[in-house]
Formats: C-alpha cells, sequence, structure tokens
C-alpha cells in the first residue's frame, strides 16, 4: 500500500489553514468534477480530491492522518506498526450522492464507509446506479445485453465485499442517449422484509465512426462524386441496421442535407437520419483523365469563388 | 468474488414511460425529501399537479435532480448555483449535439 500525500492532492502546504483547504478544494473540484469535466481521466481524479479532502477538512480525521503521515518511512509500502489502530470515527457526512468509493489507504485509516451508512437502516433498500455503453445499432434493433456489475454487500460476518453480479437486460429498441432504464427490485437488497431496491442503467452510446446522434436524429457524411452531386443519382446509403437507396438531386451542392424520413432511432415519434453529402474529387491520373476534366471546364464556365468577389 | 447470474430482466425506460413520485424520485436519487422540494421551488425540476403528494415528475427530472444534489454535494454549492449550472450544463449539451451533427 502506498502512502497518499492528500496535501499534495490539493496542492497546499501541510501548514494550511482550514480556509485554504477548502479554497483549494472547491477550484479543483469545479475543475474536476466528472459532471462539469467530460474527460477520462476527471472521475479518478475528482475522487481522489474527495478523499483528500474528506481528510484534510476534518480536523480529527486531519490530526491522525498528520501522525501517520509522521510516522511513515519515506519509499515503504508497509505502514508503521499499529498504525491503523486507536482511531474512531463517526459516521460522517461521507457518500451523501457523490461519486464514493474509497482507496485502500483511506480504508486501512479511517475503516470503510459501508459499516457506518449501514448504522441508518434505511425503510426501503437503496437504488443503484449504473452507465452502460451500447452500440448504435443496439437501439434501433434492440438487444440482450450481459451487463457485469460490482456491488459491495455485507457477507455472513457482516464485513462489505465487492461481488460481481451479472444481469442479462432486455435494452429496449429506441432507447436513446443519457436516458435511464429501470430495472424493478434489482437494487440493493431489502433488510427484514423490506422491498429490494431499483436498478438503473443509464445508457450511452459508443462512438461511431459513420454516425453522429443527436437525441432521436442521426447524420450521416455521404461522400458523393462531382457527376454524381451534379446529375443527380441514386446510392446505397448505409444505416445503423441495414442500409437504403436514396435519391440524390441533381445540381446538389457540398454539405447538402438529405433527410430520411422515420430512418433515425425508433420509437413512437422516430427520429430522421440525415446525410450530409460530401463531395470526393478524383484526382486524375492519366492523360485521358486530366483531358476529360479540361473538357468540362471549357464545356462548364464556373468560378465558385465570384461571391467572394475573386477570380 | 462472488458470482451470480440471472434470467433475462425486462426494463422500462424511465424518459418514457415512468412518471415518478416524489418519494421515488429522493430513492433513486438516494436523497432527502426536502432537498427536492426545495429544487423545485428553485425550478431545477418542474412536477405536474397541486402540492409535493400530488407531483408527478416526468422522467428527464431523474437526471437533472442527480445532477443537482452531486453538484450540492460534491461542489458546496448553494441551491440557486446549483439550479443554474444545471441550467448551464443542459445548454452545454444542446449546443455540443449541434456541433457535432453539423448544424
Amino acid at each position: 500500500m502506498k502512502f497518499k500525500d492528500y496535501y499534495q492532492t490539493l496542492g497546499v502546504p501541510r501548514e494550511a489553514s482550514a480556509d485554504d483547504i477548502k479554497h483549494a478544494y472547491r477550484r479543483l473540484a469545479r475543475k474536476y468534477h466528472p459532471d462539469l469535466n467530460k474527460e477520462p481521466e476527471a472521475e479518478a481524479r475528482f475522487k481522489e480530491l474527495g478523499e483528500a479532502y474528506e481528510v484534510l477538512k476534518d480536523p480529527e480525521k486531519r490530526a491522525a492522518y498528520d501522525d501517520v503521515g509522521k510516522r511513515w518511512q519515506p519509499g515503504a509500502e508497509q505502514p508503521p506498526p499499529g498504525w491503523d489502530s486507536g482511531y474512531e470515527f463517526r459516521g460522517g457526512d461521507a457518500d451523501a450522492g457523490g461519486f464514493g468509493e474509497h482507496s485502500d489507504f483511506f480504508e486501512a485509516l479511517f475503516g470503510r464507509r459501508g459499516a457506518q451508512a449501514r448504522r441508518r437502516a434505511p425503510p426501503r433498500a437503496q437504488d443503484h446506479h449504473a452507465k452502460v455503453l451500447i452500440d448504435l445499432a443496439d437501439a434501433y434493433r434492440g438487444a440482450q445485453r450481459g451487463i457485469r456489475l460490482q456491488v459491495p454487500t455485507l457477507d455472513a460476518h457482516g464485513q462489505l465485499v465487492l461481488s460481481e453480479r451479472t444481469l442479462d437486460v432486455a435494452i429496449p429498441a429506441g432507447v436513446r442517449e443519457g436516458q435511464h432504464l429501470r430495472l424493478a427490485g434489482q437494487g440493493a437488497p431489502g433488510f427484514d422484509g423490506a422491498p429490494a431496491g431499483d436498478l438503473y442503467l443509464e445508457i450511452h452510446f459508443r462512438p461511431h465512426p459513420l454516425y453522429r446522434v443527436d437525441g432521436r436524429d442521426v447524420y450521416l457524411d455521404l461522400p458523393v462524386a462531382p457527376w454524381e452531386a451534379a446529375l443527380g443519382a441514386e446510392v446505397d446509403v448505409p444505416l445503423p441496421d441495414g442500409s437504403v437507396q436514396m435519391s440524390i438531386p441533381a445540381g446538389s451542392g457540398q454539405g447538402r442535407k438529405l433527410r430520411l424520413k422515420g430512418k433515425g432511432i425508433p420509437g413512437k415519434t422516430p427520429g430522421d437520419l440525415y446525410a450530409v453529402l460530401q463531395i470526393a474529387v478524383p484526382a486524375p491520373a492519366t492523360d485521358a483523365q486530366r483531358q476529360a476534366w479540361r473538357e468540362l471546364a471549357k464545356a462548364q464556365p464556373f468560378n465558385p469563388r465570384s461571391e467572394m468577389g475573386a477570380k | 468474488m462472488k458470482q451470480s447470474n440471472l434470467t433475462v430482466l425486462q426494463c422500462q425506460v424511465v424518459e418514457e414511460e415512468v412518471p415518478m413520485s416524489l418519494a421515488e424520485l429522493c430513492r433513486a436519487c438516494g436523497t432527502e425529501r426536502e432537498l427536492v422540494v426545495q429544487l423545485v421551488a428553485h425550478g431545477v425540476v418542474e412536477p405536474q399537479g397541486a402540492g409535493p403528494q400530488a407531483w408527478v415528475f416526468a422522467g428527464a427530472s431523474l437526471r437533472r435532480t442527480r445532477v443537482a444534489v452531486r453538484l450540492l454535494h460534491d461542489l458546496e454549492l448553494n441551491l440557486p448555483g446549483a439550479a443554474l449550472a444545471v441550467d448551464l450544463l443542459d445548454e452545454i449539451a444542446r449546443l455540443q449535439r449541434m456541433l457535432q451533427a453539423g448544424r
């Protein structure tokens, strides 16, 4: 186990005042809060900040931590003898809806939060939340997914242990990014005959190389040849769950959005799929091809910069 | 680590088909009734119905309430600050979707 330098985490000196600690925490917490910062490292960083602040804002915990810090050998992987005995803490304000979970270091020093929380014996078991990544095609077709969850539970000795549950969930077609699925009775188990809590799964789509999603609507960049855009064409458009033929009207310009009604995410009000035309120009490779482009330039004089007043 | 397996579970999409009572919303967000009443007073969520007993929350209230509860606790914000932050976060999400869709 590594010693955790909570002062360093918050970027404050050891002699920092309670106010300095509060200010440092608030500034960094705003920067790394997972609701505000979508970078993948933000959540882990935020948890560290929360843990450091939980210890340093509480004079008793801070004193205990400082005491252990003084006795910890530099570079040691092992804590000093007797380091985890003699500190007793009241069930505090940890875990009031935050992102939870402490490091092993914290738990060794201050005990496990779960044991404290359990003392208040809630009348009905808690609801649990988890995030699930699915593919866009799953939202079109519906899917059955095995979802592995690690849940803290109390074992026969009243110890908090992590157990793994696999749930096979029928994900309904038409589900959208950010929506929640409710699985009745799959949350925390109830005690003394109380009903179990519910499990909520927050849906997120795995990023897709072709499609962008906005609510029910789906966007696709569709490359077309210059002559297809100019003369019109029938082309195949790939959909997340198949493909469809679409007519490109003659005289279509770059970026033209063509709507395929009802081909977005299905539902009572299905979304639309928008194909955004991207004109792709092949580089001429032979003399005959270069000549053909020259003929075109002669046959159709065209200055794309005329509106800029440039030649 | 213990393992357990279960049969295929059916579920409901909260945002589409699950209007929630005050008690259900409190439990789903792991928070106290008083706090949700305050969030309603600050316009973070807007239930239908006259008075807390009759309140019905649309499914989208779940996400906004959870974000507000986290911000209140984690950032030590006050209620008007959390209400503003929730609105701004929704606006940022809307703009990001527009940007991504290329409009």
